[in-house]
């Protein structure tokens, strides 16, 4: 089938009132892509998606859709469907009438329309419910009426608004998957806003982070996983630790970094290469880390390079691995995930100062970003 | 509650004070419509002389009890145009103030004045402004207007509460699928608000149907039944008067349960789920 | 026919503003200008003058009848509103079902869709001196003559108030207490608050703007009240708006005028006294 559904952004500004709500955003989604717009609360990825709904007009820029600019058209003319959140099916209409409701306003025939729509609902596998008002479905059967009222438009873009936030967990993983598979079948580009990373990273094929009307980086899944671009998403997405240092001296491609305790690191040095006393931050990947019992629990940082030393605080179990959250002597956190077997074989506890260790490969050079979103109640659960 | 599941001693209290308002709220109103089914014999106070039906067919005996079934007819028509006007009214101003726009404060304090000013005062007002015009006063302008100013503030004040659970979203979603304003409005609006609308219009009806001192200087040469009921209480000292508040009440509450048992069908029909 | 949407709302708002500005605005203003007027012979003659509201306020009978109208406030404010905390709390807190909820709130507000006329006089036969009361204390053997403050006293006046508007008080209350999440009493007796210190600490500052709507409405019905007074009293006393209502039928409209003016400005000092005390305008907007 071939893909429609292509999206491109070009410095689209949106205020409201003295707020800059989105600040000259462009971006680019390849038509039959699942994209995810992924940031915390407040950060515009809603008002971006109305947007190209066309429930918002930008303040400046333009939206295009499969090349043509889409700007002051309304929502119906745009090939654009919105699954909004919480759904807003229709509370006095059937199923069947609440899928047919786009079929009705544009004058299509009684028979004809409930043909079209018991076909959706087949297609939804939600057939049996035709008849049954949305007061009497569970989460996960609203969200495939809301699909399907969607999809019978025949949009070349669908637009979800936190589709997936008013069902519980058990049902969440499973509608994520069955949102990945309808848009695999439609071919039709998805546009799902969410603030879960591990939602985004799961089904998207893009994942676009977002912080403060800006994007910061958008990328694949495992792009923004692996080599976070800046210190923002490395901390939002998680999964990785978030170091800063001044740099000591270039050499051979790698810098070195010196934090206020004396730890040292390297990091890619990049091109061009900084100049010495410049800070420079670094991301480390959770589960690349090595972790070591000191015996000397006094010590507040680490002779060797590439390695911190802080006091254990809390220990998680996960199943597979064991999240270890150390204090850094400075107060920072800092977190290894271990594998089960090896934390077990000499288990650390609370209290227990140790050594965490990387190799210079683990490393991934960060730009720093400030932003308003706070890392203590952030990252990437599980 | 864990409290209050266990019913504590003050649920008891409680509920002897609620069973005893129910009686005090409706005793005596029980009283006025079993008497008067009073016999022909019978007088303005318990015991019954007998069962009939006697009184009420007093109540058509033109010179005994003033124009019974005239102010009848026109208390209901009243009612009738007041409850569409205000039902449509309120409506449209209802939807309009959801946006801010220039004068809505004003628009809002002057309807709640409206609502708390004393009724003679604008039926005195009304009534002036008639003669000062020279155009006679009556039921189906200067009365109409002088209930609307009553009865529209009231169903204003019931759409606030309406339309602030109204998930605007709905309509987001019905332009979405590519609905007019017009079908939004004919499609989704209005039938999603329907039990809210049904509520205005019973307030518009009987606010109109039973109100007293706004109508009392602008109703003209014809009475409304409240009027009728109030000049018989100085004039009729028979239990015809009881046969006339028990006819007015039945119309009253076939009001009631017509308005309020479509408001259940509905909501049943959408789920069972009854909101307040 | 495109309409520009940034007038939507004043066509929307158009006819409700003007039956408002026609059948309120002005006959407000018309009242107010009336009562500077003079009247000969039961002709109103323009002109600017105060003897009306002299007249008013040198009167000794006016005052008696703000003095009693005021007494009756009071009293019918104090009694509904304890009532109406009661009925509400009880609906609010104790009642579990929705549909209970529902129903037994229902049965407190059907009434105020029933005729107020027909509702007062329904007390006639019951408090009379041959009335329902009266025949029951009397076969009991509590007392061998009928009571005769029961009908036309103070006390059928007010029970006649209270039966009219306590309603009001349930219903503003209720809205109230309805919004206030169980939760937060539940945590307030966990901290260790006694029955009467979740009320008093909790339920009552949350309630405030109902219990000042609800007293809104009793205060401006009682005082804006046209015949409970003449035809409960039997007569004997009369309310301000019935004088005014006795000045309208001999002609006097600058005297009833005046008197209007003077009704609603004491109304409106009562209204403001209460909105000092509670600001109701979240409520109302909200």
């Amino acid at each position: 089938m071939a893909q429609i559904g292509g999206i491109e952004l070009a410095n689209v500004t949106k205020q409201f009132g003295d707020t800059l709500a989105i600040d000259s955003v462009s971006m680019i989604v390849p038509p039959g892509t699942y994209c995810c717009l992924l940031g915390p609360s407040g950060c515009g990825k809603t008002t971006l998606l109305r947007m190209i709904a066309g429930h918002d007009e930008p303040t400046a820029g333009d939206v295009l859709i499969d090349g043509q600019s889409v700007l002051g058209l309304p929502p119906a003319k745009r090939g654009t469907a919105m699954m909004f959140q919480s759904y807003a099916l229709f509370p006095h209409l059937t199923c069947l009438d609440n899928v047919a409701f786009n079929l009705k306003v544009r004058g299509v025939a009684k028979a004809e329309r409930r043909k079209q729509a018991h076909e959706m609902l087949d297609r939804v596998q939600m057939d049996g419910f035709a008849d049954r008002v949305p007061a009497e479905l569970s989460g996960g059967q609203q969200q495939r009426i809301a699909l399907a009222r969607s999809l019978i438009t025949n949009p070349k873009v669908l637009l979800l608004d936190e589709p997936l936030s008013a069902l519980d967990e058990f049902l969440r993983l499973q509608m994520r998957g069955n949102l990945r598979q309808m848009q695999k079948e439609f071919g039709i580009t998805f546009v799902h806003v969410t603030h879960t990373q591990m939602e985004a990273i799961a089904v998207a094929e893009l994942v676009i982070v977002m912080d403060h009307g800006q994007i910061d980086q958008a990328d694949s899944a495992r792009g923004v996983y692996d080599t976070p671009h800046t210190t923002y998403v490395a901390r939002f997405i998680g999964g990785q630790n978030v170091l800063g240092g001044k740099v000591v001296r270039v050499e051979s491609g790698a810098a070195l970094l010196e934090d206020a305790r004396g730890n040292r690191f390297t990091v890619p040095s990049g091109d061009p290469a900084p100049d010495t006393g410049e800070t420079r931050y670094l991301s480390i990947r959770r589960d690349w880390i090595e972790m070591e019992k000191l015996a000397d629990p006094s010590a507040t940082h680490s002779d060797a390079v590439n390695s911190v030393v802080g006091k254990v605080w809390m220990t998680e179990y996960q199943g597979t691995w064991v999240k270890v959250s150390i204090t850094l002597p400075d107060g920072e956190e800092f977190v290894a995930n271990i594998n089960d077997g090896t934390f077990f074989a000499n288990p650390a506890r609370e209290g227990d100062t140790v050594v965490a260790r990387w190799s210079a490969e683990a490393v991934h050079s960060l730009e720093h970003r400030e932003s308003s979103f706070d890392t203590s109640r952030g990252g990437m659960q599980a | 509650m864990a409290q209050y599941r266990k019913r504590s001693w003050t649920f008891y209290v409680l509920a002897t004070f609620f069973i005893l308002f129910v009686l005090f709220l409706y005793g005596p109103m029980l009283a006025i419509y079993i008497l008067s089914f009073q016999g022909p014999t019978g007088g303005l106070t318990f015991p019954l002389n007998g069962v009939s039906l006697h009184w009420f067919g007093a109540l058509f005996e033109q010179q005994r009890t003033g124009d019974f079934a005239g102010s009848f007819t026109r208390s209901i028509l009243l009612a009738f145009l007041v409850m569409i006007c205000t039902v449509t009214f309120s409506v449209m101003a209802g939807l309009a103030f959801r946006r801010r726009f220039f004068g809505s404060t004003a628009i809002f304090y002057m309807a709640v004045a409206s609502l708390v000013m004393p009724g003679l005062f604008l039926s005195l007002g009304i009534g002036l402004i008639f003669r000062v015009i020279d155009v006679p006063t009556n039921w189906y302008v200067s009365a109409l207007g002088a209930q609307l100013t009553w009865t529209l503030p009231f169903g204003l004040l019931i759409m606030f509460a309406v339309l602030s659970r109204f998930n605007r979203s709905y309509e987001e979603a019905a332009r979405d699928l590519g609905a007019t304003n017009r079908q939004t409005l004919q499609y989704i609006v209005l039938p999603i608000l329907f039990p809210g609308l049904i509520a205005v219009a019973l307030f518009g009806f009987t606010l109109s149907y039973d109100e007293f001192p706004r109508t009392l200087l602008t109703v003209g040469p014809g009475n409304t039944l409240p009027l009728e009921i109030y000049a018989m209480t100085t004039t009729v000292t028979s239990p015809a008067l009881y046969a006339l508040g028990t006819v007015t009440t039945v119309v009253s509450f076939a009001a009631i349960i017509l308005s309020l048992g479509s408001i259940a069908i509905i909501q049943w029909r959408r789920g069972g789920r009854f909101r307040k | 026919m495109k309409v520009p949407s940034s007038i939507v709302p004043y066509i929307q708002v158009a006819p409700l503003a003007l039956i408002l500005l026609v059948f309120f605005g002005i006959p407000l203003v018309t009242v107010v200008v009336v009562s500077f007027f003079d009247y000969v012979n039961f002709q109103t003659v323009p002109a600017f003058m105060l003897y009306n509201y002299e007249e008013v306020f040198t009167s000794g009978l006016t005052i008696t009848l703000y003095l009693t109208m005021l007494k009756y406030s009071v009293i019918v404010w104090l009694i509904t509103l304890f009532i109406g905390f009661n009925v509400a709390y009880f609906l609010v807190f104790h009642v579990q079902s929705l549909l209970w909820k529902i129903f037994l709130f229902l049965v407190c507000t059907v009434p105020f869709w029933t005729s107020n006329i027909i509702r007062m006089i329904s007390w006639i036969p019951v408090l009379g001196r041959n009335g329902l009361v009266n025949q029951m204390l009397i076969s009991l053997g509590l007392i061998d003559e009928p009571l005769d403050f029961l009908l036309f006293s103070d006390f059928s006046v007010i029970v006649a108030y209270v039966h009219l508007f306590t309603l009001f008080m349930v219903v503003t209350l209720f809205n109230s207490m309805a919004r206030i999440d169980p939760a937060i009493l539940e945590a307030a007796v966990d901290a260790g608050a006694s029955r009467w210190q979740v009320i008093t600490q909790i339920v009552i500052p949350l309630t405030k703007t109902g219990i000042a709507l609800g007293s809104i409405f009793v205060v401006t019905l009682v005082m804006g009240d046209f015949f409970v007074v003449k035809i409960m009293s039997g007569g004997q006393s009369s309310s301000a708006v019935y004088a005014m209502w006795n000045e309208i039928s001999m002609l006097q409209y600058p005297s009833a005028a005046a008197s209007a003016v003077i009704l609603l400005i004491v109304v409106v000092l009562m209204v403001v006294a209460i909105l000092r005390v509670v600001d109701v305008r979240k409520e109302l907007s909200g």
